[in-house]
């Protein structure tokens, strides 16, 4: 009488219990965390590039420029934005009470963005390259992630507009934001863009750059950590009225600040000096952010000891404010004179979207795989162990570019200095980063082996 | 060449413009839906209980 018995009865579910087929999340992160693994190796070929110039020779595709484009977007889009989509695809449904509007069309979604991906592989190896920061990717691609981008988002929000309690927990605000905020920027810098020329285009280039962290990784990333860390630690969020006001303050902030790129360039002071105004104001939405994540976790450290999402989560938490010190500090004049285009800005793109955003999305991910897959983790000590590798060589890759780059900047003001001579004195700073690399790809190999290990094994049934 | 860069600017402040009038209108929209009052923080709490619902297919 197997038939008889209700899907809800055979999981142990309470009677009436939503039935979440979470199809769409597992596509997005099994195919995300295998792109972290493959362009990691990306990644670490270009940090070793830096040690050894002629490594690899004169092979056309695996030349600088075309691994530096490749390892950019395969990061931002193949691996951080497709967790974050497959986590937003977990948590929205649970936070409206309802199942995802569409699973078909999540997994539509999913499939597309893969496409996009493999797309982005071939042309970027390839030498097709639109040649904007951020922004290389040919313009049929850009095309396809409008359609992908649409397709997400009118699954989220139809979840959204069917939801069961009427309050909307503040990741739900961060989630459409960011899905609200997306489609003007990624508009802005892939489309506009086309329609300009010289400084103009530079501008807008600069502000799809800055605003591709601050409003499309940062809103959801902090959707994430919103939801994440109250979870992971079963305790409340200090205050909600708090995050509305770092939300809010996001809103009204954020789209000004992406001149800062272009302090000291051809473009007027009165843009410059606005840019400078709303990125120091950034520490209004920053702090309100951390100080409510921070005082969420009083009296709950002690659960970092045995919690690997939460220590995930609370490095980022800490990497966000640090990120984000550096970011208005880097667009006041006399900063920017100094690091502006050296290996600083690598530095400081590094720690927001690894040490923060990224680390929020692999704690999300160790959350969520044995839930979805109703396993134990396949290892709790191999996820202890990728935690601490890409913690030491993330510390160690932060530091390095951040004082490197300020030594560089001296350099490169030095007129007396031959510039051959300030590449040739960053070496040991490039050794370093390639070392910190190794063990962050160290790091990556453990996560992502223990996803996989998770998802596709045999593992005991999880308790959860 | 034509010269479309006041277009553009045109499009990327009219843009922006729409965004921010969407942003104040959803922002005083939340003070009247109670985001700013004394229930506001109910929610947080209610984050915590979807367990029920946390359960699927083997």
């Amino acid at each position: 009488m197997q038939d008889q018995i209700s899907r809800a009865e055979a999981i142990g579910a309470a009677p009436g219990a939503i039935i979440h087929e979470d199809t769409a999340a597992k596509w997005f992160l099994v195919s995300s965390v295998a792109y972290f693994f493959i362009v990691g190796i990306i990644a670490l070929l270009i940090a070793a590039k830096f040690v050894w110039p002629d490594l690899m020779g004169t092979i056309s595709w695996l030349s600088y420029g075309r691994l530096r484009p490749l390892h950019v977007n395969g990061m931002l889009f193949g691996w951080l934005l497709a967790a974050d989509m497959g986590l937003a695809f977990y948590v929205i449904p649970r936070l409206c009470g309802v199942k995802l509007w569409s699973e078909k069309l999540g997994m539509a979604t999913a499939a597309l963005w893969n496409i996009i991906v493999l797309g982005a592989v071939v042309c970027l190896l390839a030498g097709f390259n639109q040649g904007w920061e951020y922004g290389e990717l040919p313009f049929f691609l850009d095309v396809l992630v409008v359609v992908a981008w649409i397709l997400f988002g009118l699954n989220v929000f139809m979840t959204v507009a069917q939801r069961k309690y009427q309050a909307m927990y503040v990741t739900i605000w961060y989630t459409m934001g960011c899905i609200l905020w997306t489609a003007f920027v990624y508009l802005t810098g892939n489309f506009a863009t086309l329609f300009t020329t010289g400084t103009n285009q530079a501008n807008l280039n600069w502000m799809y750059v800055h605003n591709a962290v601050g409003l499309i990784f940062t809103p959801i990333g902090l959707a994430l950590a919103y939801y994440f860390i109250p979870r992971a630690a079963n305790t409340p969020l200090h205050s909600h009225k708090l995050s509305m006001v770092g939300f809010w303050s996001l809103a009204f902030v954020y789209v000004w600040t992406g001149a800062h790129h272009m302090i000291h360039g051809p473009i007027s002071q009165w843009l410059q000096t606005i840019a400078i105004a709303f990125s120091v104001m950034l520490l209004i939405p920053v702090w309100a952010v951390v100080y409510n994540l921070f005082a969420t976790m009083k009296g709950q450290w002690h659960q970092l000891r045995e919690s690997v999402p939460l220590k995930f989560l609370m490095s980022g938490v800490v990497f966000y404010l640090l990120t984000c010190f550096q970011g208005p500090m880097h667009s006041l004049r006399t900063v920017s004179a100094i690091v502006s285009k050296t290996d600083w800005i690598p530095g400081h793109a590094h720690m927001a979207v690894l040490g923060a955003f990224s680390f929020f999305a692999i704690a999300g991910t160790y959350f969520v795989v044995p839930k979805l897959w109703n396993k134990a983790l396949h290892s709790q000590s191999l996820a202890n162990w990728s935690y601490w590798m890409l913690m030491i060589g993330g510390i160690g890759f932060y530091v390095t570019l951040w004082l490197g780059g300020f030594w560089q900047g001296w350099q490169w003001n030095t007129w007396t200095i031959p510039f051959i001579d300030t590449v040739v004195a960053l070496k040991p700073i490039w050794i370093v980063r390639f070392v910190s690399g190794v063990m962050m790809f160290t790091g990556i190999v453990m996560f992502a082996y223990n996803v996989m290990a998770t998802a596709l094994g045999t593992h005991e049934e999880s308790a959860a | 060449m034509r010269d479309y860069t006041y277009p553009s600017i045109i499009f990327a402040y009219v843009f922006f413009a729409i965004l921010a009038g969407l942003a104040v209108f959803f922002f005083a929209r939340t003070l009247r839906q109670g985001y700013w009052g004394k229930d506001s923080e109910d929610v947080k709490f209610k984050m915590l209980e979807d367990d029920d619902t946390d359960r699927r297919l083997p």
